[in-house]
Formats: structure tokens, sequence, C-alpha cells
């Protein structure tokens, strides 16, 4: 090691030792009082207790309004809007959506734009308006750029309407550039090989459909998605029945019923 | 000449008596009055009764109330011969309309250290009126001590969790002692070296060499470390989070019970209360020391996370 390499890694060292000196900057009671409520909420919300969410996502979007804080405006009207599309209130949803996505005097980070729209495009997706949820989806993809985090779950959305408009073809298309963009969002992986199921299913390939939606129940029973799980196993004996197989379809449609019987989100 | 004198005297002082005594007596009168409109004694008034198996907290004089108004008073309380109580209840006849037969009578306390009053919680107006010796449902609402012992039992697990949490980071051979002892050495040693370096400036590469191999050694100890503390401490703050917002959420409730009572705190609540301070000094203790304070993560605002999958209606 040269004398002068070893005098750069000095000099690395001591602006290290002084980068962990740094003190962090105050923040506002209001802010830290507003991810407090954020916070609670996340809790909430994956307790499944989703009344509860709506009240502190909505306490805390009135502290992000009363201090004009821009991302935490955009967080938690997102937020909210998730949680009312969960809760099936999907009405309200689009209402949030609209109210962020039409706002003329804040200016969003493209990224919660981008988020918002592909919110607003499976939305529309749900509604059965895929000509809408298809002009939502481009905006989102325009806002979110080509290596945004969001491009996977696009892509995803974008197989969803293609599915939706019977076109098998477009509809693999995008489920393999969201298995892709997805290899390490094990939740967006499983929805590409399921989208990839059905689309392989819908281009009379039931072979392929089952090895598909058995790569997604298995990751769906890793994750614990009870509503995911239920989708693939109704996959798996539509596949089964494809290729003449009843009895095992009806194993099949059978678990998925108890499934659905357990009724939990 | 002397007696008509003495006479007209004794006539003053018997008139100045008369109306003396006059006052008085019309003072008793305005007295008694007052306390008869008090006691409701003008007020034509409907006796009604219920029956309970103790007569604790119940006593003659007690006002009866419908939605917060006053309407009438307890009048008697006894005891029948197969040892339930019977008390007598005259209700106002002004409000008697609003009372159904249904209602029910329900011993509570107005605040957390008001007086108790009976309460008259209406039935359906669609059944008859109550009338003259009616017999009402009674039951007892919630004791003020028997909602702050609930509260208390609730957060002492909470704040059992605060201390079990308090300890593991004191713990002189847990994970997080451990890492900044071997920490401390890191420094110590990379300070060392750095001393040692400034010396060898010019003695040659040879030397710096075994000291800068030194400082690898050390610095790979120290990020072993770090890797250590980085699995331990999002288990600490995990419980942490938990932990506040439990505690958060029994202050609020504590709060909105205190803040119902008008007069002093009881012993219970100022308990309540003094557990929740101690618990909460002791988080804060904990978040502002020296290290945690540097590595519990900042509190930012998340996003929920999309799910780009929208179910068909028959997959």
């Amino acid at each position: 090691m040269s004398h002068r390499c070893s005098v750069w890694m000095l000099l690395s060292s001591v602006v290290l030792l002084a980068a962990c000196g740094h003190v962090q900057e105050p923040r506002s009671v209001r802010l830290v009082q507003a991810a407090e409520f954020n916070q609670r909420a996340q809790h909430a919300f994956r307790q499944g207790q989703y009344q509860r969410a709506v009240t502190l996502y909505g306490q805390a979007l009135q502290l992000d309004i009363a201090i004009e804080y821009v991302d935490g405006i955009a967080i938690n009207t997102l937020n909210l809007a998730k949680v009312n599309q969960v809760s099936g209130k999907t009405a309200q949803a689009e209402q949030l959506l609209d109210q962020l996505l039409n706002d003329q005097a804040l200016h969003y980070a493209p990224m919660h734009l981008a988020e918002a729209a592909v919110q607003k495009a499976l939305l529309r997706l749900q509604e059965k308006d895929a000509v809408a949820a298809a002009i939502w989806a481009g905006k989102a993809a325009d806002w979110c750029g080509p290596d945004c985090k969001l491009s996977g779950v696009i892509a995803n959305v974008r197989a969803g309407i293609a599915l939706r408009m019977n076109d098998g073809e477009q509809a693999l298309f995008w489920s393999d550039r969201a298995l892709a963009a997805n290899r390490d969002v094990p939740l967006e992986q499983a929805n590409a090989l399921r989208l990839q199921a059905s689309a392989r299913l819908m281009m009379n390939a039931p072979g392929d459909a089952l090895r598909l939606a058995q790569a997604a129940l298995n990751i769906d029973k890793s994750l614990g998605l009870p509503e995911k799980i239920h989708q693939d196993l109704l996959l798996l004996a539509q596949a089964h029945e494809r290729l003449g197989q009843d009895e095992q379809a009806g194993q099949f449609r059978q678990r998925a019923a108890r499934i659905a019987a357990a009724s939990v989100k | 000449m002397k007696l008509p004198i003495y006479s007209q005297k004794l006539l003053n002082i018997e008139k100045r008596t008369q109306r003396f005594m006059l006052g008085a007596l019309g003072l008793m009168l305005l007295v008694l009055l007052m306390i008869g409109m008090k006691q409701d004694y003008f007020s034509r008034s409907t006796s009604v009764y219920f029956f309970t198996s103790n007569a604790q907290g119940l006593s003659k004089g007690m006002a009866v109330k419908f939605v917060g108004f006053k309407v009438g008073s307890v009048q008697e309380i006894s005891m029948e011969p197969n040892a339930t109580v019977r008390v007598r209840v005259s209700l106002n006849d002004e409000y008697l309309h609003l009372i159904g037969q249904d209602a029910k009578a329900r011993l509570i306390k107005e605040a957390l250290v008001g007086e108790s009053v009976v309460e008259i919680i209406p039935g359906s107006t669609q059944v008859h009126q109550v009338t003259q010796d009616s017999v009402l449902e009674f039951e007892r609402g919630q004791d003020a001590g028997a909602v702050m012992e609930s509260l208390a039992s609730q957060l002492q697990p909470i704040l059992n969790d605060m201390r079990q949490f308090t300890a593991t980071i004191n713990k002189p051979d847990g994970d997080v002692q451990q890492t900044l002892k071997n920490l401390n050495q890191v420094t110590a040693a990379t300070r060392e070296m750095v001393d040692q370096l400034t010396r060898l400036g010019v003695s040659g590469n040879q030397k710096l060499d075994g000291v800068y191999l030194k400082l690898d050694q050390a610095l790979d100890h120290a990020n072993s470390s770090l890797g250590t503390l980085g699995k331990a401490i999002p288990q600490l703050v995990e419980k942490t989070d938990a932990t506040l917002a439990n505690v958060q959420e029994v202050t609020n409730i504590i709060k909105q019970v205190s803040q119902n009572s008008a007069g002093g705190i009881p012993l219970l609540v100022d308990n309540v209360n003094t557990l929740v301070q101690e618990g909460q000094e002791t988080l804060d203790s904990v978040q502002k020391s020296w290290p945690l304070n540097r590595m519990l993560p900042k509190i930012e605002e998340q996003m929920l996370p999309v799910d780009g999958y929208v179910a068909p209606e028959k997959p």
C-alpha cells in the first residue's frame, strides 16, 4: 500500500467519523405528531382495524395540511384512499385521489402523482372501466419514468387491463415485464405469476397456467394473503378442468371455498 | 303623673315586640316555603318504586334525574320481608308523560367524584306512562372506581413491557451493551492507530502496512458489532412503538375520564396518572439516551404499499 493511498484512507476515515457525528436537524412538534399518527395508522391497518386507520390517517393529514407539509399531505391522502378502497368504499377512495390529482395549488412529487394514478387505474379496473384504467395507467407511467419503483406495479395493472379486454397476448407481455421488474417484491411477483397464469389459460395453455398458478400460490401462502390464495386455487381448479382432470379441479374448488368461508381479509 | 308615662313606654315595647315576632314569623314562613319548594311539597308528584338487592349508594333525598334534569327524589328506602330493598321515588307529574312503564332506574355517579343520583332511562313512549305505584326495573351503573381499576390493570402489563425493554438495553451481557463495549474498544484502537500513523508518517511503508492491517481488522470488528446491533435494535424499536401507542391510547381515555370529573381527582386516578407518567418518563429517557437517540430511526410518514392486482369476478 503506497503512502499516498494510506493518507487518502486516513482522510476518508476522518470524513466518515465526522459524518457519524452529524446532529439531526430538529423537526417541528407538529411534524413529529403527524408522523406518529401515521405510524399508528399503519399499525391499525396491518391489524385490519380499517376504521381506526381512517381516523388516524385523517388526523395526520390535518396536521400536514396545517403546516403545509406537501409530501405528508400526498402520503396520507394516498393512504386514506387505500384504506377506503380495501374497506370497499371505492367512491370515497376515488374522491380522495381526485383531490390529489386535480390539486392546482400544491405541487406534489411525481412519484406521489404516479402512485395516485396507479390507484385510480386500479379503481377504474375494479369498476370494469378498462379504457379509463388504461388512460390512468399511462399517466402513472409518465409520472413514474423508466426506472421508478412503481414500474413493476404499473406493468401488472396493464396486464390486468389487457385481461379485462380479453387480450391474452398483451396480458402475457405486461405480466412478463412485471415479473422481471418485481424480482425483489414478492407481492407483485405473485401478482405477475397469477396474471401470467390467467393469460395462459386465455391462450389455451392450461399446463403452463397450472405451473404458474402453483408458483403464485407458494408465494401467497408465504405472505399469508387469504384472498390471493383463494384466487390461486380457483385458477388451479380452472387449469385442471381444462386438462380434463375434474377430480383435482373439484378438490381445488373445495379448498378455495373453505378459504372464502373463513372470510379473513 | 308617672303612671301614664310608664304605660306609654310599656305600650311601645309591646308594639315593638309584636313587630319583631311578626317579622320572625314571616321569616320562618318564608324559610318553610323555600324548603317546601325545594322539597317539591307544592308540586304534584307521583310515587313509583323499584327494588334492589342492596341499598348501598342509595339515600333518602337523593335526586332523581331524567335526561339531566331533576324530576324527583328518593322518598323512602325500606327493607322487605324477603330481604330485598324497596325504594320509593316521587316523580314530578310535569315530566311523567315522558317516562314509560318500561323505563329503568339506574344508580350512577354524575361525574368521577360527583354525587350519586338515580337516573331514569326513558323507555318507549309508545308504552303507557308510569302511574302511581308503578314498579321500575333497577340497575347499577358502572362504578367510577371499577372503571379506573380496569384502566390501571390495562396499564400494568404495558409498564411491565417497558421495564423489560429498559432492562434488555441495560443488561450488561445483552447484545446492545456488548456491542457498545466492542465499539468503544474499536474506537480506542482506531484512535491509537491514527496516533501511530502520525508518528510513523515518514518512517517507511513497511511499518505502515502493519498498522493498516490492524486498522482493517478493527474496522471489520466494528462492522460485525454494528451488524449485531442492527439486528437487536429493530426488535427493541418495534416493541417501543407498540408500547408507546398503547400508553398513548390509555392516556387519552384517562384524560377524557378526568375531564368529566369536576372536582378533585380520587386516589385511583392519581395512581393511574402516576403510572402513565412513570411509563412515559422511562420511555422518554430511553429514547433520549446515547446511543439510542442516534440509532432509533427518525419517525417518517410512510405510504401503504400498492397492490397492483384486481381480482376478476370469475378467474
